[in-house]
């Protein structure tokens, strides 16, 4: 007789117990975990409309298709618009013609031109955030099966984009008929189309054996050995997926030699300051290679623009030309803000030809740009915009000291290793072209550690808001005159007012204020920086930059920011801010220099708040050092005062604002309680009437005649079954009565409050 | 590498007891000035005083008399003895009466103990030192230029003994025996000991050994070969320079060796060390049906073509690279490394660009994963040291502090070395505990901690041309590793890949290259360096010539001679699965998986990119898997322990996969099938091979005999047959055959 030895019962059993009691401690815990966030927790940031994802996130330039979307706060859905309006969409209906939630049919006309836009969805609360959408010139795929193994692979063609999300903690297969000979380009966008998804990409044989990898967010060629079977796998760094991991996996031919066009991606925020005003689409000069030691340096003549490649690894680029005392000469460099990972440094040396050989002088050097204001570093407190408006880049001045020869050293200071052909550079020696580039980003501030939300919000305004939009000017070749910021093209009830960006500084802000009244409506607005350069009139664009995701926590998720194609501002016409403040007057406020201003306030508040005051902080030029001040939130009106003296403010017009945080009792669709508590009298009443209604069958039935008794047992039987339906349709009543007051429960929730501009005249000091 | 203050302790008192058999000696010695730099100084190495843990010890030495270590800064060792402790330390109008002697010779209480015998004739030179007044001659003396062993190579039969003489030169031409004054050491005890005056006596094993001697600063080495003398009347046909080599010394020593192995083992073998997994049964069968001549050869090319090639030895080099788990957020930078380490492997980068591309990483980690290197080795003298150890199998550490007891390394060579290093910057990146690496501009350099005199950057005393400012010295670095003269780099790699393969290094240990630690077979390793330079670096070729050698295939069954052989490679030293390709064997052949945090299900652990997995499978930790904290292979443990027995009997993850519903084990018990079927299934997947006929005869037994629960009730016949299935299984795991590597 033999006994099993894995035969252990009892040890079974109390394994089974113990992870019983596991089990239940587990789900405790997250009990009390649940209540702990309901009890205590205090948001950040009033609901705002976020689309978040489309599936597919593009289509093929003249076909129409089904898009779903997915978002936050997407309540009352409306159009879904694109910044192309020839791009269209309509609701999905259903077969009752009933629109179905959250699907829409996409048009894209024929003529519409490859590349990236912007879908945002209009909803109750106004436009939401953007997501980027791509058109594209292949055949569209969209997974729809399950494809984590290389039995479920999905079938795809080659020329052919395949819309999918990642899934989690798995690898997601496709597989493809591919001829010897052929070359393939395998390209699958991610980062650069708003997901959150770093790739791995690899192509394998038909037996899934891996054969070439890409992880880098690079793109694969792809030299076909075989007739044959093939395998595209593709998976997270890490094997995280969801929604948000989506992605579009390109597959298509190339003919040997041609260059490599890659999927459309968005733009970085630092892109913003490329290319200067002027500048050609293609450079006058290519770099010729070898140019890699002295004797072989490249001549050219400035000024010159020249592109180039930092290839192969550790490459140098030599450039020698003449030049004489007193020329000042701008170098600018451009190749991280073509979103590469390279980090370009010059060195610019005199060298004098002696009998002994050369003798080289370093002359000047120059690397990064800097970022004009402090950026966020990565800790868990907010200590500055995590966006970056500096560059690894280059941009400096060559003063030339003596006539003689010069030779410009271009290097990578990250290309030791690393040999791409695709980290190009475009460089532009030119006499001094003073100008400014303009990026800005909704403003911020520490309201709780690791928040970031507000940096991803639409400029969706409620009733009586004031967003504030922080904006960074890029300055170049020596300009530093006043920049003045505008906005227009705005919907009605709604203005602009810039803070000007003040002479030698960088830092500007934009308020946007939609009055209480304003109505329902969107507009693409037109945001643009004033100067004048050298007595003329220059107008220059400012791109907005936004987050791709919101940013609750800071800490688990690397801030994703990037350029915006447009600007659009709207008004939700349906809700109001919780609190507005505003000068108790229009009028400009009159100062005498070195005195005193009492600026009134007036305070609607359209909430309750929690705590009796707020601080507030003030924002424009040089008023940025007042003291911060606690704003009365039980009162209608308070003051502030500014202290001139203090704040050495000189003569001259300014506008000021006051920002800072509140906690408002925020409900969410109060209305909607309302509606529901009418939509269930309503159904009561009718339920009420078919009881009485069925009570007098029931009484007729109880009289009626044997010919007659039929026909009334029908009528009851009838009536009983209306009587279940509008019972049914009461508890539904209320049911959406309890889930709306359960939502429109008073939440804490903390955003940022920004004053509308108040306008202050400092007059000059009376001479004693 | 350091010798623990024991050892040292043990070595003085040998040095003593050689001490006093040759006092009376001195005669004559009176006759001529006493050298500080050529007497005093090799007496007091001799008796141990300037040892770490005597009065070279960090810090101001034993009881305020601060010696530098081996008497290596003669001007110091002479400044101590004779100007400090209030000139007691020597007493020129009575020579004995000074501390020096009084206390090396135990008259007056020594915390060191008696090092000196006063009859010592050491114990008289030094006496006459001082009674001479003590003069330090360093800059009038005849300088020590080298010594000369003699014999400096001799074979040996076992048991055999041969006294070593050390003849030291001097700049003046003279010559000095100092056969009482060197020290000696032997690499392999259990091979040949050595006596404190240099007697070597060999002992049983056979083969090569080498007793390292060392005489003020400089270091040789006297060569033994120990043959079996055995009749080597047959060796295996040679397929390469491999075998050529191999075969040649064991002809040399007089070892036969065993026959080359069958295809069985073979294959098992080779998929088990090139892709660090059991090969499949389907393979197993094609392998063994074929009748292909080529049929090794073109299993090895389909191995090192697979995933599981770069899989495997990405494992190895994870953990050399310490790519280790101290935080959640490490996972995106682990992840990363290891998979460009793996892609590597599968891109068959060769090895001198993959050495480059991490040396000289910038960026961030997302864009160039080597960069994640710099975030776990952060300071450039940690840096420096685990290139040295890792890329050229030369420890550097103790020259930090002072000149390599047993090397020709000074500090200088330290500074030089992490000088490569001093111009990498760094700038905080967006994500946290991550810096941004860049070159930095400006000339390099690296400050000696003692000297204070900054050192630009040199490779282990070869000198580098001036590196500008604006070139990243690590590639400069990396030119002079890739040389094909560099002497370490690629010797120090197929030593490496020497010892994946045949379980020992042909220098052991295979990071431990120095002109006192010679190979057991230089020849070989020579060819095999010269191979993987005019290769380009390949680590797939240098895999194929080592494994299509014939060497290389040979029985693991000793024959009546080689079963003594430890280190000539005449059969194949067995070897036990490590953690994770253990795991992943039991795992196939159970059909299970084990669920590894974040990846995917099905993944195997010989994929696993960090340590953290170590946490959450037992298995791992209990056979040994590294966590990434040092550049050593060694910190793999191989060893077997109890354990990892009891592991295996009875633990609950085990249990679990032969009891799986989904395992091969219920399969196999629900298969209408002949149980000999199965049973020569369970065999080819286990052992790549058919079962015996014996062992065929017992399984069946055992899977057809009737089973009764505890009260004696015939237990049912399906569950009975699973659990009969389950045994067998847990048979297998169990036996020797299935966790070894043979």
């Amino acid at each position: 007789m033999t006994t099993s030895i894995f035969s252990n019962d009892n040890s079974a059993i109390s394994r089974r117990v113990r992870a019983a009691i596991r089990r239940s401690l587990i789900i405790c815990s997250l009990f009390l975990a649940a209540v702990t966030t309901d009890v205590f927790a205090q948001s950040v940031c009033l609901p705002a409309p976020r689309l978040l994802t489309t599936m597919p996130m593009g289509g093929k330039a003249g076909t129409q298709f089904e898009i779903t979307i997915s978002g936050e706060n997407l309540d009352e859905l409306g159009e879904l618009a694109f910044s192309d309006r020839r791009i269209t969409t309509a609701q999905k209906l259903d077969a009752a013609g009933q629109p179905e939630p959250n699907k829409y049919v996409i048009t894209i006309p024929a003529d519409c031109p490859v590349g990236l836009y912007e879908a945002r969805a209009m909803t109750r609360l106004g436009i939401s955030s953007s997501r980027v959408f791509s058109v594209g010139s292949l055949t569209e795929n969209v997974r729809t099966k399950p494809n984590t193994t290389l039995a479920t692979a999905m079938e795809i063609d080659v020329n052919s984009v395949t819309n999918a999300s990642m899934t989690n903690r798995a690898v997601d297969h496709y597989i493809f008929n591919a001829k010897k000979g052929q070359r393939l380009i395998v390209d699958c966008a991610t980062r650069g189309i708003d997901s959150k998804l770093d790739a791995v990409v690899i192509v394998a044989d038909a037996a899934g054996r891996d054969l070439l990898v890409e992880r880098r967010g690079g793109v694969l060629d792809f030299a076909v050995p075989d007739d044959g079977r093939y395998v595209l796998k593709v998976h997270e760094l890490t094997f995280k997926g969801g929604v948000e991991y989506f992605y579009r996996l390109g597959l298509w031919e190339l003919p040997a030699g041609a260059p490599i066009v890659r999927q459309p991606t968005t733009k970085t925020v630092n892109s913003f300051s490329w290319p200067p005003q002027g500048v050609a689409a293609q450079a006058e000069l290519a770099e010729v290679e070898p140019n890699n030691i002295g004797a072989k340096a490249q001549k050219i003549t400035l000024p010159c623009d020249i592109a180039g490649s930092f290839f192969p690894a550790a490459d140098v680029d030599l450039y020698e030309f003449e030049a004489k005392k007193g020329e000042e000469w701008w170098v600018e460099v451009a190749s991280e803000r073509f979103g590469l990972s390279t980090d370009p440094a010059v060195l610019v040396q005199q060298v004098v030809r002696t009998a002994d050989g050369e003798k080289l002088t370093d002359v000047a050097e120059f690397s990064d740009i800097p970022s004009p204001v402090k950026v966020s570093s990565n800790g868990y407190a907010y200590d500055g915009p995590p966006y970056n408006a500096g560059t690894s880049d280059v941009l400096g001045k060559l003063v030339i000291k003596e006539d003689g020869v010069y030779r410009l050293q271009l290097t990578d200071l990250f290309g030791g290793t690393r040999s791409n052909p695709r980290n190009i550079y475009r460089m532009v020696i030119r006499k001094a072209a003073p100008d400014f580039a303009l990026v800005s980003w909704a403003l911020h501030m520490e309201l709780r550690n690791g928040d970031r939300n507000a940096l991803s919000k639409p400029i969706s305004l409620r009733g009586g808001a004031t967003m504030a939009l922080e904006v960074i000017a890029m300055r170049r070749d020596g300009f530093d005159g006043d920049i003045d910021l505008v906005m227009d093209g705005l919907p009605e009830g709604v203005t602009a007012h810039g803070l000007k960006i003040p002479a030698g500084q960088s830092r500007g802000l934009m308020l946007i204020s939609a009055h209480q009244n304003a109505p329902r409506a969107i507009g693409s607005a037109n945001f643009q920086g004033r100067a004048v350069i050298n007595g003329s009139a220059v107008v220059r664009p400012c791109r907005l930059a936004s987050m791709s995701w919101p940013i609750p926590d800071a800490w688990n998720e690397v801030p994703v920011p990037r350029l915006m194609a447009d600007v659009p501002v709207s008004v939700s016409g349906l809700e109001f801010t919780p609190l507005s403040v505003a000068p108790a007057s229009k009028e400009m406020l009159q100062v005498t220099a070195g005195e005193k201003l009492t600026i009134p306030l007036a305070i609607t508040r359209r909430s309750e708040f929690s705590g009796a005051t707020m601080e507030l902080r003030t924002i424009g030029a040089g008023f940025d050092r007042n003291p911060a001040f606690n704003l009365p939130l039980t009162a209608d009106s308070s003051q502030a005062v500014l202290d001139l003296a203090a704040l050495k403010t000189p003569p001259g017009e300014y506008l000021i604002a006051f920002y800072g945080g509140a906690v408002a009792k925020y409900r969410h669709r109060p209305d909607a309680v309302v509606s529901a508590e009418e939509e269930k009298k309503k159904a009561e009443q009718d339920a009420a009437a078919i009881d009485a209604e069925l009570k007098q069958l029931v009484e007729a039935a109880k009289s009626a005649t044997s010919e007659k008794k039929p026909e009334v047992d029908k009528a009851v039987e009838m009536a009983t079954a209306r009587q279940k339906v509008a019972a049914a349709a009461v508890a539904a009543a209320a049911d959406k009565v309890k889930k709306a007051t359960q939502v429109a429960q008073p939440r804490d929730i903390v955003d940022i409050v920004v004053s509308e501009p108040i306008a202050i005249r400092v007059n000059p000091a009376e001479k004693k | 590498m350091h010798r623990t203050g024991f050892q040292y302790l043990r070595t003085a008192g040998l040095l003593l007891v050689a001490a006093l058999m040759f006092a009376g000696q001195f005669a004559g010695a009176q006759e001529r000035p006493v050298s500080f730099v050529n007497d005093v100084v090799p007496i007091l190495t001799k008796a141990g005083c300037n040892v770490g843990v005597c009065h070279a010890k960090a810090g101001g030495g034993q009881n305020g008399f601060q010696l530098s270590l081996l008497g290596f800064e003669i001007q110091e060792d002479f400044e101590h003895l004779v100007k400090e402790g209030r000139g007691r330390r020597l007493f020129a109008a009575v020579p004995e009466r000074s501390l020096l002697l009084l206390k090396g010779s135990g008259q007056v209480p020594h915390g060191g103990g008696v090092r000196l015998s006063h009859t010592s004739e050491s114990y008289a030179l030094l006496k006459e030192w001082i009674r001479q007044g003590a003069n330090n001659d360093s800059d009038k003396v005849a300088r020590f230029v080298d010594f000369e062993i003699q014999p400096d190579r001799k074979t040996l039969k076992r048991h055999q003994e041969q006294q070593l003489k050390v003849i030291a030169r001097y700049s003046d031409g003279s010559q000095r025996d100092v056969t009482q004054q060197a020290l000696y050491e032997s690499n392999d005890k259990a091979m040949a000991d050595v006596s404190d005056n240099g007697l070597v006596k060999v002992q049983d094993i056979t083969g090569k050994v080498a007793i390292m001697v060392r005489y003020q600063g400089r270091i040789s080495v006297f060569n033994v070969a120990i043959p079996l003398g055995a009749p080597v009347e047959q060796v295996p046909p040679s397929r390469n320079f491999v075998d050529d080599a191999v075969f040649a010394n064991l002809k040399e020593l007089g070892i036969p060796p065993s026959p080359v192995c069958d295809d069985s083992t073979f294959l098992r073998r080779v998929t088990l060390d090139i892709g660090g997994r059991l090969p499949t049964a389907e393979e197993t069968a094609a392998f063994l049906a074929s009748n292909s001549p080529d049929k090794r050869d073109h299993a090895i090319d389909e191995l090192l073509k697979s995933p599981d090639y770069a899989d495997y030895f990405a494992s190895k080099w994870t953990n050399l690279l310490k790519n280790r788990r101290d935080d959640t957020s490490d996972i995106v930078s682990n992840f990363a490394f290891h998979a460009w380490i793996r892609d590597s492997i599968l891109a068959n980068k060769p090895y001198d660009q993959f050495v480059r591309e991490l040396l000289a990483a910038t960026g961030t980690v997302i864009d160039n994963p080597p960069v994640a290197w710099y975030k776990r080795v952060k300071e450039p003298k940690d840096q420096i040291e685990d290139v040295a150890q890792l890329f050229l199998g030369v420890r550097m550490q103790c020259a930090q502090c002072h000149h390599h007891p047993f090397e020709r390394w000074s500090q200088n060579d330290y500074y030089s070395l992490a000088a490569f290093f001093s111009q990498v910057g760094r700038k905080p990146s967006s994500t946290r505990g991550e810096d941004l690496i860049f070159h930095k501009r400006g000339i390099a350099a690296a400050t000696n901690i003692k000297s204070g005199i900054a050192l630009k950057p040199a490779a282990l005393s070869d000198a580098i041309p001036e590196i500008p400012a604006d070139v990243d010295p690590r590639l400069k670095l990396a030119d002079w590793m890739s040389s094909p003269t560099n002497p370490f780099f690629a010797k120090s790699l197929v030593n490496r890949y020497w010892k994946h393969f045949f379980q020992r290094g042909l220098i052991e240990p295979e990071d431990d290259i120095r002109d006192s630690n010679p190979p057991t077979n230089p020849e070989l390793l020579a060819a095999l360096e010269k191979h993987f330079i005019t290769s380009g670096f390949d680590l797939k070729e240098l895999v194929r010539v080592i494994t299509r050698s014939n060497a290389y295939q040979l029985s693991s069954t000793p024959n009546q001679h080689n079963i003594v052989d430890r280190q000539n490679y005449s059969r194949y030293y067995p070897r036990r699965l490590q953690a994770e390709v253990l795991l992943d064997a039991i795992d196939y052949l159970a059909t299970t998986q084990t669920d590894f945090a974040n990846l995917p299900p099905g993944t195997r652990a010989v994929a696993l990119p960090d340590n953290s997995y170590n946490r959450s499978i037992p298995f791992l930790r209990v056979f040994g898997r590294p966590e990434g904290e040092s550049v050593c292979e060694c910190e793999r443990v191989q060893s077997s322990s109890l354990a990892q027995s009891l592991h295996l009997i009875n633990a609950g993850d085990i249990k679990a996969k032969l009891s799986h519903p989904a395992g091969r084990a219920e399969r196999l018990s629900k298969e209408d099938r002949p149980a000999e079927a199965k049973i020569r299934e369970l065999y080819l997947v286990a052992f790549s091979r058919e079962p015996r006929a014996e062992e065929l005869k017992t399984s069946l037994n055992y899977l057809t005999e009737q089973r009764l629960d505890l009260e004696g009730k015939p237990v049912d016949a399906q569950k009975a047959s699973r659990e009969n299935i389950q045994d067998l299984i847990w048979a297998l795991i169990n036996a020797k055959e299935f966790l070894f590597n043979h």
